[in-house]
């Protein structure tokens, strides 16, 4: 429902009560013009928003119909309303709001400090200048303002205007990243990058996690030549800006207090990967909005995150009773059992977070892993398959497809699998080693092609040498009746088990050892207690 | 301009009234307060409008397309138009029946989608235009939410949907594509965008700050890595996207743009993506890879460092300097974006040196058009927001996703005019634009726009500039290929002192395909011209002697053509 009142009459009743109160103050000033404020359309705010600001606007029209009340009183009462607007993002309500405790408190620097805010939001940059002007006006040495100011004095590439109110804030806070942090971006504007790589340098100093600073940093460096230097820092940038104590902008982000609002700031919290502060504007906004799955989704993955997964599960349960066929809840549940061993368990949601999804391929994947790792391979396989017939590149489903294909004593085609995924995927050798290996070892006289093993296998061992690749190419060499040298990979393997303190492994290498040194060729290409076989849960 | 020039040729008298009209063309267009681009959809019969099948849910796809093409699908030598529809009964192809008589253009559009036999399926996004089988007549692929089309031109004015045959159907949800050979096979390779993996049960209900329900930030759904087909030159295409490299890197893909951007002689690929990082692909060499140089080069993020929500690009020579320059569109808060090339393939963000710093417009589609002939590129950009404008929820607008379109001239150094509101009521609509199309819809030798709006009709614009100058347009063929050398560089030579650059381009923009022809604009100056086109590495071929203000059709190896 609309609930549109206009403050005209009211607002003339204030103003004249303020004339009465001022009649008796004779340094009070000339009668202010205020603006007509009125509620805006709120229908599409959430009903806590919305009795919110009726409550605010409420006490701020018995404020304004107080006989004799007193102007900083009438201020605040505009100044409160129009954070609160401003908090609900109804900017022209907010400005009218925040001008008349302007004109009404003319020598208080808070709400000409918002009003500059307000403007900055509606991308109106030369009024947000001159709000933030008249704060610089009442207290020149407030560093918030000038850094805000030089923003936008920079954003608008007035690099002499910026550089003087960074002169300034860094004289009051010399140890301020935000001020080096601005200085460095005017010096990069000017081109003069190694004064840019100066200031940045120090904005890094003495604030090293601000992420932020390292992209202008690298840019400094590239300009100045210096690649290398250039390249480390882009892979160091980040959104984490310098610390700018701004406390009054703090007030105004916690004024909102409805689901909606923490679940903005909640979810915003999760992209940024800050679990702490994402759990806990969840939490407040599941206690008022507790039928929202979508909440309780993202509130189990921010506790899960931060390690504690008994709440996390919880939430998911909860979040799958509210929505049924919500799939990354009941995935979020397979995941909590499958950590701790409980794979049927852990199957079957995973398994009900597919049915509900079946695009979902992340859940198939892992429900795929979690199938083969428990002997069910015949079952992974579709799963499998219609992950790569859905999207091809999940090149890590080609490889379940494939060895589970080996599991099931379907060679052949595991090969032709294995073959097409080398080509598919060039840059991963796993896909290489893992065929040469069953052209080196496995049962089937159709498949074994040891030449060719043995020219993958150079190849690989080029790049690096482990003891897997020791122990395929001593399978290699083997199948090419050159035992001798597959005695020497084999020793090499169990030399390297040996330094891993793999006991259970120096057992298994030492045996089939023995049957080179016998003459024998190896037909085990993965034992069935194998790793491979046997995919980690979150693999 | 043409019909003035016409009348040069046909006597001296003409002449001077060319010689007086000359004179207003460098006066600037902006002062003249007459109508640059003029509405002319109803006269032109382009009846088509975008349905996005919104039903209040606020689902993430309906504020994403649409799109276009201009391309000349009968080779009748005028542009057509295929427009891409969201909800609804599916694209329409509309068939160019431009009657040109002296002194008289009239151009006129006729829906032949039924004849075509092109039948549009699924809920689309973009389209792109390239002939992938060298057969001389312009295919089509059409982006969609799920499942992209091949549309094979049969050369008859039919078309058959290769899409199974092809291996290029896609069920992720693709924006932009971009035909272009990487590999200098002669065949044309595709390249496609995806955005997010967007599912129905994840209709996530997303507010703004201040509670207000609204569409969600693409940032809550997964990314999807992009798409490279290899043309394997017998119809059907392999997908390389895993050997190429681009599956390590999903984003949210929304504009597409081809070009030798290094300079190296091999296509590269520039993406805009939506929150993340732009990527820019270099070819490494035609090896089938490609790499991410972004970062380094400078176009990756905007000069704070911070990834837009990037949504259309183009590319062009907008100082002179004889490289290319990228433009790339943002959301409100953010500002469009302009990369001034620097040299050595660094690029640095120089948006508010060269006055394009403007908060307040969402842009999509864009393009760099001489809109005045006057030799430097202008510029024009589609807006319309993807979260709901407060100011227009207060006033209960039903869609509060409307802004007015941009038009900026190029002051003849690299600087640009915000012109749009002098350049007549064209550019006051409120819509909710999303993809541009630049091309000469007339054959008059200016260039024309199209705009694709979401929910809303799409809009001829005729550049009905009066004081204009001079021009000369190029149709740059490949005879071996018997297509349009896409993505080959083109140079004007010497004017004053300068090589004037451009390039073969129908792609970036936003979702679109334009015209392929290159026009330079090139103000007082009627003496004949010299044009070089670089068909590949070493290989530039110097076509002298061109007459000015008309067509030329330049094939490799052969005498340039009238057209």
């Amino acid at each position: 429902m609309r609930y549109l009142v206009t403050l005209a009459t009211a607002s003339i009743l204030g103003v004249t009560a303020c004339n009465t109160a001022r009649e008796s103050a004779p340094a009070a000033p000339a009668t202010p013009s205020l603006k007509t404020v009125s509620l805006p359309d709120m229908s599409t705010a959430a009903e806590s928003v919305q009795t919110q600001l009726r409550a605010r606007y409420e006490s701020m029209t018995a404020a304004i119909g107080k006989p004799g009340v007193a102007s900083s009183e009438l201020a605040d009462a505009y100044g409160e309303m129009g954070k609160l607007f401003m908090a609900a993002e109804f900017y022209d309500a907010a400005e009218a709001c925040l001008t008349n405790a302007q004109t009404l408190a003319p020598s208080e620097m808070k709400w000409p400090y918002y009003l500059g805010h307000v403007f900055r939001l509606e991308h109106d940059d030369a009024r947000a200048v001159t709000a933030f002007e008249r704060v610089l006006m009442l207290q020149p040495t407030d560093v918030p303002t000038l850094v805000w100011l030089s923003e936008l004095h920079l954003a608008a590439n007035r690099t002499d205007e910026a550089e003087r109110l960074l002169t300034t804030a860094k004289s009051l806070a010399p140890e301020s990243g935000a001020v080096s942090f601005g200085l460095g971006r005017v010096a990069l504007a000017r081109q003069q990058y190694s004064q840019a790589v100066t200031f940045l340098e120090n904005a890094l100093r003495v604030a090293p996690a601000a992420t932020r600073v390292h992209y202008p940093l690298a840019l400094a460096y590239r300009g100045i030549g210096n690649a290398r230097a250039a390249d480390a820092h882009l892979k160091l940038r980040g959104d984490v800006d310098p610390p700018q104590a701004d406390p009054l902008m703090a007030d105004l982000a916690g004024l909102l207090q409805n689901a909606a609002a923490y679940e903005t700031r909640g979810t915003r919290a999760l992209d940024a990967r800050q679990w702490a502060d994402a759990a806990d504007n969840l939490s407040k906004a599941v206690e008022l909005s507790p039928r929202n799955a979508f909440t309780r989704l993202n509130l189990g993955t921010a506790l899960y995150m931060q390690g504690n997964a008994d709440r996390a599960l919880e939430q998911y349960r909860e979040a799958v009773r509210l929505s049924p066929g919500l799939a990354r809840a009941h995935f979020g549940i397979g995941v909590i059992m499958e950590s701790r061993g409980r794979d049927d368990e852990a199957i079957a949601a995973f398994s009900t977070a597919v049915a509900s999804d079946p695009a979902y391929l992340e859940a198939r994947f892992t429900l795929a892993n979690a199938l083969r790792r428990n002997g069910r391979v015949q079952e992974s396989l579709p799963h499998y398959a219609e992950i790569i017939r859905i999207n091809p590149a999940v090149s890590q489903a080609s490889f379940g497809y494939a060895i589970g294909l080996v599991r099931l004593a379907r060679y052949q085609e595991a090969r032709d699998r294995l073959q097409d995924s080398m080509k598919a995927f060039p840059d991963q050798p796993g896909f290489a080693h893992a065929l040469a290996r069953l052209l080196a070892a496995a049962p089937d006289d159709r498949v074994r092609d040891g030449a060719r093993a043995e020219m993958i296998m150079t190849r690989l061992l080029e790049r690096q040498r482990t003891l897997a690749l020791a122990e395929t190419m001593a399978m290699t060499q083997a199948e090419l009746g050159r035992f001798q040298a597959a005695i020497r990979w084999q020793r090499d393997a169990i030399a390297m088990a040996r330094q891993s303190g793999g006991g259970a492994i120096v057992s298994r290498l030492t045996e089939v050892l023995k049957q080179y040194e016998a003459g024998r060729p190896c037909r085990v290409p993965w034992t069935n207690d194998d790793p491979v076989h046997h995919p980690r849960p979150g693999a | 301009m043409t019909r003035r020039c016409v009348a040069v040729r046909a006597g001296l008298t003409s002449s001077v009234v060319v010689c007086l009209a000359a004179l207003a063309v460098f006066d600037g267009s902006a002062q003249e307060h007459a109508p640059i681009l003029v509405d002319r959809t109803k006269e032109s019969g382009l009846d088509f409008s975008h349905v996005n099948g919104a039903a209040g849910e606020l689902r993430l796809p309906e504020v994403i397309g649409a799109g276009g093409a201009l391309f000349d699908y009968d080779n009748d030598g005028d542009l057509d138009v295929y427009l891409v529809q969201g909800a609804g009964s599916g694209g329409r192809l509309f068939r160019n029946d431009l009657r040109v008589t002296p002194g008289t253009r009239s151009l006129h559009f006729t829906d032949v989608t039924e004849a075509s036999g092109i039948v549009a399926r699924g809920y689309g996004m973009g389209a792109a235009t390239g002939d992938f089988d060298n057969d001389g007549c312009v295919d089509l692929y059409l982006t969609h939410l799920r499942g992209n089309q091949l549309l094979h031109n049969n050369c008859n004015g039919t078309f058959t949907d290769v899409t199974e045959k092809s291996g290029t159907g896609d069920q992720r949800w693709s924006t932009s594509a971009t035909f272009f050979d990487y590999d200098r096979d002669g065949w044309l390779d595709l390249y496609v965008a995806h955005y997010v993996d967007f599912r129905a049960d994840m209709k996530r209900t997303c507010f703004s700050a201040g509670s207000a329900r609204d569409y969600c930030n693409p940032v809550v759904y997964p990314p999807v890595a992009d798409r490279l087909l290899h043309n394997d030159r017998n119809g059907t295409f392999s997908d390389v996207s895993a050997r190429a490299g681009l599956t390590r890197s999903p984003a949210r893909g929304l504009g597409v743009l081809a070009s030798d951007i290094n300079g190296d002689g091999w296509i590269d690929i520039y993406v805009a993506n939506d929150g993340d990082p732009n990527r820019l692909w270099i070819n490494q060499q035609g090896t089938g890879v490609f790499k991410d140089e972004g970062l380094l080069a400078g176009v990756a993020l905007n000069r704070a460092g911070q990834a837009q929500g990037s949504m259309g690009i183009d590319l062009g020579d907008i100082d002179g300097d004889g490289d290319e320059d990228l433009f790339v569109t943002n959301l409100d808060n953010e500002a469009n974006t302009l990369y001034i090339n620097v040299g050595r393939g660094l690029f640095e963000d120089r948006t508010v040196e060269h006055g394009l710093f403007k908060l307040g417009f969402t842009g999509f589609g864009t393009r760099f058009i001489d809109y005045d002939s006057d030799g430097w590129l202008d510029l024009i950009v589609a807006n319309g927001a993807v979260r709901h404008l407060s100011a227009q929820v207060q006033k209960g607008d039903p869609y509060p996703l409307k802004q007015r379109s941009q038009l900026f001239h190029n002051d003849r150094r690299g600087t640009f005019v915000d012109v749009s509101a002098a350049a007549g009521p064209a550019f006051a609509p409120m819509q909710v634009a999303r993809g541009i199309a630049a091309g000469d819809l007339d054959n008059d030798g200016s260039i024309d726009i199209v705009i694709f709006n979401n929910s809303g009709p799409a809009r001829v614009l005729m550049n009905e500039v009066r004081a204009r100058g001079h021009w000369l347009g190029v149709r740059a063929i490949d005879p071996r290929y018997h297509r349009d050398a896409l993505q080959s560089r083109v140079e004007l030579a010497g004017r004053g002192g300068r090589n004037v650059v451009r390039r073969v381009q129908v792609d970036g923009s936003y979702c679109t395909a334009s015209d392929p022809r290159v026009m330079f604009g090139l103000g007082d100056d009627q003496s004949m011209q010299t044009v070089r086109v670089q068909w590949g590495p070493g290989d530039v071929e110097e076509f002298r002697g061109l007459a000015v203000d008309r067509y030329w059709i330049l094939e490799r190896g052969k005498a340039a053509k009238a057209s």
